[in-house]
């Protein structure tokens, strides 16, 4: 037991850097919420989280296409998958920061406006602990850690819903959000439970490889008993059809950034989550009878119809939404399910397809949210007529506001068209014409809510005489960047793909690790 | 008489059908979040079971255990302090009551 007492200094602690930089950034912005005055501007506090992801995101750049390394007995690993995630949850974080800033910015009023946001100084750390989670998520190569992240991010956005505690509709979301949340902890757990019974370990490598063994000598079911809990836990936390129905109440009822920032981190980090967990754990298993990979001949259907289901779900109940937020809240259901199609199709390039259209997804969504707070903020509702006459008002901001949309919608030179484009190919490469029939039929369908905001904005003319809607210099940011990197995504997206195929090594993922 | 594995499994399995019944169906908002717990410590008797009756038996399912009571202490905490917000608000714990956003 030598090894036990290695000192603990002796650890390769650079490689998680990142995550201990974020960490030390929260620590320091909680102490000095402590130390301010009652009353006094937070938003300081908020730069402050803001440097600490720059720093945190070079130096994950700084780790991307080095050897994997792993610390802590193999319970972390720092790879080129995890590395992509970190960067998505980073980018992601930094952008709802700063539509947090702008949320709370002059006359502290949140963005529904009903009641402003007083504890400000929880805003802007606990964003920074729930990427803390995702990080560590993305990381994970063991159950115990993969659950304590998923578990840092779930308590952080719990409480990031509730903020606005004298906001009805807030507190009933948040409550709503803990149920499931809890309910769906528990089920993904039942499942761990099972994997760690059948294979005596808690590292996932090890998982895979006792797995295969579990399966041939008669445990069979309980693989396919953890492989269905594991999933139903997973589709909760994505938000995936028949899962969903926590979505729309507490994409609403939370504060527009805590929306984005749920929209985009959270969702990003359920597929990091599905990524290692079931490809780890279950790529090993085999037909005893042809020898054919499970994963890709059976268990894949399973993910396939709950992908077509959220399709359908997700952009059929969008139809009948008035209120945006909600309405967006569909939309990311339905995404959920377009961003399963790579899984269900499990080509070698699922991790590029995924991660192209996480990362379009990113922009669209941030951007569209951003555009969705200050109308909101400017009109004082939520409610799709808040766009009304936007176009007259505020005519880049419609542009901007229009551009996410199709992008959304998937047409054609945007960034969201390329992603959807490759997810199509990829499920017609293995012949699943369902899955592919049902991913176009229901964009089609998707064009009708989205060009229900852009008529508002361009047909229907608001009041007279209204002043355009001012656009805090925070906001402007992510919507410019947002704006410029879906429409460089959708014209020029070769550059980024060979950044997706060459730079990150995603089968790293597998390596089993060197001493 | 010896307890085999199969009976702590089956215990548990009880136990977690028993508290995502609760969990779906109660009306009271505190009931569910005890059904919510109820299904963690099957999933910590699971783990325990399997630790020191499964095939590969091992300290790494206690340790689970540990990490998932710590872990569901938290939720719980966060989750009552929003049902108390959410009480001050409206002067209810029942569910059916919750119901506002719906449309």
């Amino acid at each position: 037991m030598d090894e036990a007492v290695k000192n603990v200094l002796d650890w390769n602690w650079g490689a998680m850097a990142p995550e201990l930089v974020i960490l030390g950034a929260a620590t320091l912005m909680t102490i000095l919420d402590l130390l301010l005055p009652a009353g006094r501007d937070r938003r300081p506090l908020a730069w402050l989280g803001l440097a600490g992801i720059l720093v945190a995101a070079f130096l994950v750049w700084r780790n991307v296409q080095a050897e994997p390394t792993h610390i802590l007995y193999d319970m972390y690993r720092v790879d080129d998958f995890a590395n992509a995630f970190k960067l998505v949850f980073l980018a992601g974080a930094a952008f709802a920061l700063l539509l947090a800033v702008a949320d709370v910015g002059p006359g502290g009023e949140a963005s529904s406006g009903e009641k402003a946001i007083r504890d400000r100084g929880e805003y802007f750390y606990l964003l920074l602990t729930g990427l803390l989670g995702a990080m560590m998520l993305a990381s994970a190569a063991d159950l115990i850690v993969l659950f304590v992240g998923l578990e840092v991010l779930a308590l952080s956005s719990y409480i990031l819903v509730a903020l606005r505690r004298q906001y009805l509709p807030a507190v009933e979301g948040a409550f709503k959000y803990v149920v499931n949340g809890g309910i769906a902890s528990a089920i993904t757990l039942y499942g761990m439970s099972f994997l760690y019974g059948l294979t005596g370990s808690t590292n996932l490598l090890a998982v895979g490889e006792g797995l295969r063994d579990a399966y041939v000598s008669g445990n069979a079911y309980l693989v396919y008993v953890a492989f269905f809990f594991l999933v139903v836990g997973v589709a909760f936390k994505i938000a995936a059809a028949p899962f969903h129905m926590w979505a729309p109440d507490v994409y609403q009822g939370a504060p527009t950034p805590v929306t984005a920032f749920l929209a985009v981190v959270s969702k990003a980090a359920g597929f990091a989550l599905l990524l290692r967990l079931l490809l780890t754990a279950f790529l090993g298993l085999a037909n005893p009878l042809d020898g054919s990979p499970l994963l890709f001949s059976e268990l894949n259907v399973y993910v396939g119809a709950v992908a077509a289901a959220s399709m359908i779900i997700g952009n059929t109940v969008a139809l009948r939404q008035t209120n945006v937020k909600r309405m967006m809240a569909y939309s990311s259901i339905a995404h959920a399910g377009y961003l399963l199609v790579p899984f269900a199709s499990l080509t070698t390039m699922v991790f590029s397809q995924m991660m192209f259209y996480l990362v379009a997804y990113l922009f669209m969504t941030m951007g569209a949210f951003a555009v969705i707070q200050l109308v909101a903020r400017d009109r004082g509702s939520e409610d799709l007529r808040a766009f009304a006459g936007l176009f007259r008002r505020s005519p880049l901001l419609a542009l901007a506001m229009t551009l996410f949309l199709l992008s959304l919608a998937g047409l054609p030179l945007t960034a969201g068209f390329i992603g959807k484009f490759y997810l199509f190919l990829s499920a017609v490469g293995r012949e699943m014409y369902a899955l592919a029939a049902i991913m176009v039929l229901t964009s089609v369908v998707s064009f009708v809510y989205y060009f229900a905001v852009i008529r508002q904005m361009f047909l229907r003319t608001g009041e007279e005489g209204d002043p355009g809607v001012r656009v805090p210099p925070t906001v402007g940011t992510v919507i410019a960047l947002s704006a410029a990197a879906t429409v460089l995504l959708g014209l020029l997206p070769d550059p980024a793909l060979d950044l997706l195929a060459h730079t990150f090594n995603f089968s790293e993922m597998f390596l089993p690790l060197a001493e | 008489m010896t307890v085999t594995l199969a009976s702590y499994l089956l215990v548990a399995a009880f136990l977690f059908c028993i508290g995502l019944y609760g969990a779906l169906t109660k009306r009271n908002a505190v009931v569910v979040l005890l059904c919510i717990e109820l299904m963690l410590n099957a999933v910590n008797l699971n783990l325990v079971a399997f630790s020191k009756y499964g095939p590969q038996p091992g300290i790494a399912g206690q340790v689970f255990s540990l990490f998932n009571i710590t872990v569901a202490a938290a939720e719980a905490a966060v989750g009552v302090a929003i049902l108390i917000a959410l009480y001050r608000r409206r002067s209810t714990v029942n569910v059916d009551e919750m119901d506002t956003l719906k449309r």
